[in-house]
């Protein structure tokens, strides 16, 4: 109970698309421990992204709770939640969403610097995630320059600089040939094994399910199987 | 869970500040042909607004110019009662040492000295009310026109000469040769008689100069009206006519109260009058390029955030603050307000310089009536603060508020809806 990173009690949320509600989540209950490297699977429409959203703090549940290192998101306005993102946890897109007028470098000091980390620390903590992820020789690129694996890899290490409590993907393998995906996980699993980093990933791929150690599977907004993942 | 975090606001510092203007700084870069049409618009109608504006205040010189260089001067000096009153009594006492003070002022080029009175000028059988004016000839050659737009014959001389104006003279039936006789009040309610000699005729194209006016000598007027060392009015020609309020403050500062000091725009008022409502019809003008080219910096920053929705909603997603985004555009803005008002005034100034030492030919035409009002045949740009400051400060103000319309709507973009958006 006491390494519990994300604990969602009850939570639902109602869409209205063209005026009609989906609902996208009904009445989850859903805990993430720290350490722990989770896939959200299921179908499309099952209500992965949508819970991978709200446990990130981009969306808000019509019911129930939702509480993230320790800090209860309900009680939270806009702004308290961008703190909370940015201080606190890591987030790698489907479509790497890195700033195109910035080096790989910059964008990862990007973030560094909107937390207010002194320069030299930046330059010092960037140095070593690129080293870490394999792309310190294209430091110095810009995103259109690097590859759509390069550009994951640096999407990763502006996640990670930060040192979050939790590492929130949403299709990161999305654009991804699978060998490249293959390579990208097993760097998210050695920062899990090596560095303790929480990560949840939210998926339809079978490559990532099987590199997470626990399976969260959905459908029709609901968690209709939550497994350990032994071969993992 | 394992522990509680109490999560602290994020000291947005000067890195994140440097960040936003670096940001903004490469942004402006990505679409360069839109980022130099953008430009160019603000350049284009800070060159057209910075140039007619220059016209404008180089055609209110040559008006400012040619009005008070007639006969009002720029300055003049007067006793406060007379020019509430017109009494003739209400003079000015001990002109010498004024007029000696007044020269002392560095950007005071001349001083001429007036006695004004009405009286009725006669010649045998005729008689006409006119404006005697006792005037010191070389100090008014020096400070005014109006003395050297003889018909015929010529200026003052002697001590008993006249000039009459023209009309005056047809109407009396004299011409240069001829007596006529000057009967007025003197100061202490004596009679002022002078018998003069008509030696010249001034045509000034004002009819109601030409049809009563009369000079004679100071010092033979203040003689004949018992005046003593009395004047009326002291004008004054000034070295720039920039620096006629500042010497109206000094002057006002240094002459008794009895005294008061006025500028050109406090002697001709209508003068005034017409340049404010013609200044008011340029910028008009002037706004409608402004504003028209405000139109396309808010369209260039429309396309802008319409198509860095998904990069903004990255931003948002990882914890930036809406108004850091926005500050972002507005540094873009203000970088695309630096470069093309750099152009546009930079090429303003080298065009209104070098029009201001050639000048513009307004033609023929117009050559011949500049030459009949003593007026220069080609219109010269003038600089003002007004000049170089409008155009520039507008179109900042203007820039900020044109890329700030679109990117209110980032505070209202929510990261899952605009990461989703291709």
């Amino acid at each position: 109970m006491s390494d519990v990173v994300v604990r969602c009690s009850g939570i639902s949320r109602t869409y209205q698309e063209e005026s009609v509600p989906v609902q996208a989540l009904q009445d989850v209950d859903f805990e993430v421990c720290k350490g722990e490297f989770i896939s959200l699977a299921g179908p499309s429409g099952s209500g992965k992204s949508t819970l991978l959203n709200i446990i990130g703090g981009l969306d808000r549940p019509d019911k129930g709770d939702v509480e993230v290192a320790g800090v209860k998101l309900n009680d939270l306005n806009e702004s308290e939640l961008s703190d909370l993102r940015l201080q606190k946890m890591g987030f790698v897109f489907q479509a790497y969403n890195l700033i195109p007028v910035l080096s790989a470098r910059e964008n990862v000091e990007f973030i560094m610097q909107l937390q207010g980390v002194s320069p030299a620390e930046r330059a010092s903590r960037a140095t070593a995630v690129l080293e870490q992820l394999g792309v310190e020789g294209m430091a110095d690129r810009r995103p259109g320059e690097l590859s759509g694996g390069q550009q994951q890899r640096v999407a990763v290490a502006r996640a990670i600089v930060t040192r979050p409590v939790l590492l929130l993907a949403d299709e990161p393998s999305a654009n991804l040939d699978s060998a490249t995906t293959r390579e990208l996980l097993e760097m998210l699993r050695t920062l899990n094994e090596t560095h303790g980093v929480t990560i949840v990933a939210a998926t339809h791929d079978p490559i990532v399910m099987s590199y997470a150690r626990r399976q969260v599977n959905l459908r029709d907004g609901r968690i209709v199987e939550d497994k350990q993942n032994e071969a993992a | 869970m394992s522990e509680t975090i109490v999560l602290e606001p994020v000291a947005e510092d000067r890195a994140a500040s440097l960040l936003s203007v670096r940001i903004g700084w490469r942004n402006l870069w990505r679409n360069r042909r839109r980022t130099w049409l953008t430009t160019g618009g603000i350049a284009f109608s800070v060159l057209l607004v910075m140039f007619f504006m220059s016209m404008q205040f180089g055609q209110y010189a040559i008006m400012i110019d040619s009005a008070t260089s007639l006969m009002a001067g720029q300055v003049q000096v007067q006793s406060s009662r007379y020019l509430q009153d017109s009494r003739f009594e209400d003079t000015i006492v001990e002109a010498t040492p004024l007029i000696r003070l007044l020269q002392e002022n560095r950007h005071i080029v001349s001083v001429a000295p007036r006695v004004e009175a009405f009286a009725l000028v006669s010649a045998d059988e005729r008689s006409f009310g006119a404006q005697i004016l006792g005037i010191d000839q070389a100090a008014e050659l020096e400070t005014v026109r109006y003395v050297k737009m003889l018909k015929t014959g010529s200026n003052l001389a002697g001590p008993d000469d006249a000039v009459l104006g023209s009309v005056l003279a047809r109407n009396l039936g004299v011409a240069p040769g001829d007596e006529v006789v000057v009967l007025g009040s003197g100061k202490e309610g004596g009679i002022a008689a002078l018998v003069l000699t008509v030696v010249g005729l001034l045509e000034t194209g004002m009819a109601d100069l030409d049809r009563s006016l009369l000079l004679a000598p100071l010092s033979t007027v203040q003689a004949g009206f018992g005046l003593g060392d009395e004047v009326h009015t002291l004008v004054v020609r000034m070295d720039d006519l920039s620096s006629s309020d500042r010497v109206v403050t000094q002057l006002t500062e240094q002459l008794p109260d009895a005294l008061t000091v006025r500028a050109w725009q406090e002697i001709l008022p209508e003068l005034k009058q017409a340049i404010a409502v013609d200044k008011i019809g340029g910028q008009i003008m002037y706004w409608i390029i402004m504003v028209l080219v405000m139109f396309s910096v808010v369209n260039s920053f429309i396309m802008t955030v319409f198509e860095r929705t998904r990069e903004f909603g990255m931003m948002l997603a990882i914890g930036m603050r809406p108004r850091a985004i926005v500050a972002m555009l507005q540094w873009e803005a203000l970088f695309l307000w630096v470069i093309g008002t750099a152009i546009g005034a930079g090429l303003a100034s080298l065009l209104i310089i070098w029009l201001h030492d050639v000048g513009i030919y307004m033609g023929e035409q117009m050559e011949d009536y500049a030459k009949q009002f003593y007026m220069p045949a080609r219109l010269y740009p003038g600089f003002s603060r007004e000049v170089l400051t409008v155009a520039p400060l507008a179109m900042l103000v203007g820039t900020q508020v044109a890329a700030l319309i679109p990117s209110l709507r980032i505070r209202r973009l929510r990261p899952i809806v605009a990461l989703r958006t291709t």
